[in-house]
């Protein structure tokens, strides 16, 4: 019923096809009233659409929304500009511990790194980066609590993913809070687990396309990474790989539950 | 950093109008839009530094094409919401074009909310493209850039939406055609 033709036809009118290959649907359409018919429809469309459909515009509130976004986002960077208090630490500076506590200590531990001009560093390197980080003094948790339904809700808004926040105190690892992070040019949110002496930190991030890494030990400290839904987790402790793994079953038997 | 937001404000400001326009034909409510371009600006901006001389306006839409589609997903999280079917779609584009519209003080006014109720009652992946093309202008690669799908199946998306609209080209002529 369709003419083989008429997708070409469609290229034609919306100026994709090359002069050649245009010439040649025109001489197909002069002996083809379908095509022709077409023709007339596309031009109609497209007029009627132009003429009759409202373009609209953004309106001067969204406008000042977008402008003191903008300003906020740029008073970020500038905070974050200051020297990190551990400079020595060059191993990637596209972290840095987050969010102390209180609202001024905040904006000193912001990444320096926003605005290095850096070739991005493997994620293995960065998750040990940041989780090194995270052991000086202050800089572990931002919400201290073992309990799921403060540290979940204290997410929301600061970063760009909701985590399964789950205490296994139990099973052993207990759940001591979280903090906000960047990784890339995400918000990513950290869970923090004490497992006999060791400090577990959980991160949670939107996974690209790429595969996570596969179990590796940098400086000493193991990382694991799984995916669980559409997020990406990696756990980054000097504990050992079983007690990581075992974590991880922990976790991604709470993400089954959450998911339903 | 000034002249990071300098350069953000010269490239990819201007596209406002058009990634407003997109949020308000996806979602169709205009405050979610609102929402969702701001949003889109906000991670623009984080990844500004990705876009490396690129076309500034396929990449912003389909950052708008995607806070548009996180947010549906986030909000069929909290209320399941079914998909509309195709078939589903093309019935409700009957039922728009054959709506009576009690208010109609014109019929240039009539028309203009029959063919804004069509193109809204079309499949979202049909009317993303159908608006990219005839709205904002752009070639089937930035389409497919924007609907991250191949060219061929712009092609035939564009096809559709426009056959759709042809069907139900009669029940919206309140007038004989004065278009051409």
């Amino acid at each position: 019923m369709q003419c083989a033709e008429s997708l070409r036809v469609q290229a034609v009118f919306d100026g994709e096809l090359d002069a050649v290959s245009a010439a040649a649907v025109e001489r197909h359409a002069e002996h083809c009233p379908e095509c022709q018919a077409l023709r007339e429809h596309l031009k109609e469309t497209r007029a009627r659409i132009r003429r009759d459909l409202d373009y609209g515009h953004a309106s001067p509130e969204l406008r000042g929304r977008i402008a003191r976004m903008l300003d906020a986002e740029q008073a970020a960077e500038r905070r974050a500009a200051r020297p990190p208090v551990r400079p020595a630490w060059r191993a990637r500076p596209f972290w840095l511990g987050t969010l102390t506590g209180a609202g001024a200590a905040l904006a000193a531990s912001l990444a320096a790194v926003l605005l290095a001009p850096l070739l991005p560093a493997a994620l293995p390197d960065q998750l040990v980066a940041a989780h090194l980080r995270s052991l000086a003094p202050g800089q572990l948790t931002a919400v201290i609590s073992t309990d799921r339904h403060t540290v979940k809700p204290w997410f929301a808004g600061r970063t760009d993913v909701s985590p399964v926040v789950a205490d296994f105190g139990p099973q052993g690892y207990r759940l001591v809070g979280g903090r906000a992070d960047n990784l890339d040019h995400q918000r990513i949110a950290v869970l923090v687990y004490e497992h006999g002496a060791h400090v577990i930190n959980v991160f949670t991030f939107l996974p690209g396309r790429e595969a996570l890494p596969a179990e590796r030990s940098r400086l000493g400290f193991h990382i694991v990474c799984w995916r669980g839904g559409d997020l990406g987790y990696c756990a980054v402790s000097d504990a050992g790989w079983e007690e990581l793994a075992s974590l991880r079953q922990l976790l991604l038997g709470e993400a089954v539950r959450d998911a339903r | 950093m000034d002249d990071k937001r300098t350069r953000f404000e010269a490239l990819v400001l201007p596209h406002l109008d058009a990634a407003h326009r997109l949020a308000r034909w996806l979602c169709r409510s205009p405050g979610d839009a609102d929402d969702i371009v701001q949003e889109a600006f906000m991670r623009a901006y984080r990844a500004f530094d990705s876009l490396r001389g690129a076309d500034a306006r396929p990449w912003l839409l389909a950052i708008v094409r995607n806070c548009h589609l996180s947010a549906l997903a986030e909000g069929r999280r909290r209320a399941y919401e079914p998909l509309t079917e195709e078939h589903e779609a093309q019935q409700s584009v009957a039922a728009a074009a054959a709506a009576p519209d009690p208010e109609s003080a014109s019929i240039e006014r009539d028309e203009r909310r029959t063919l804004a109720r069509l193109i809204a009652a079309l499949p979202e992946d049909q009317r993303e493209v159908l608006l990219l093309r005839e709205m904002e202008d752009m070639s089937y690669r930035e389409i497919a850039a924007v609907a991250q799908v191949p060219i061929g199946t712009v092609m035939s998306r564009l096809a559709r939406a426009r056959a759709a609209l042809k069907a139900l080209w009669p029940e919206m002529q309140g007038e004989p055609r004065a278009v051409r």
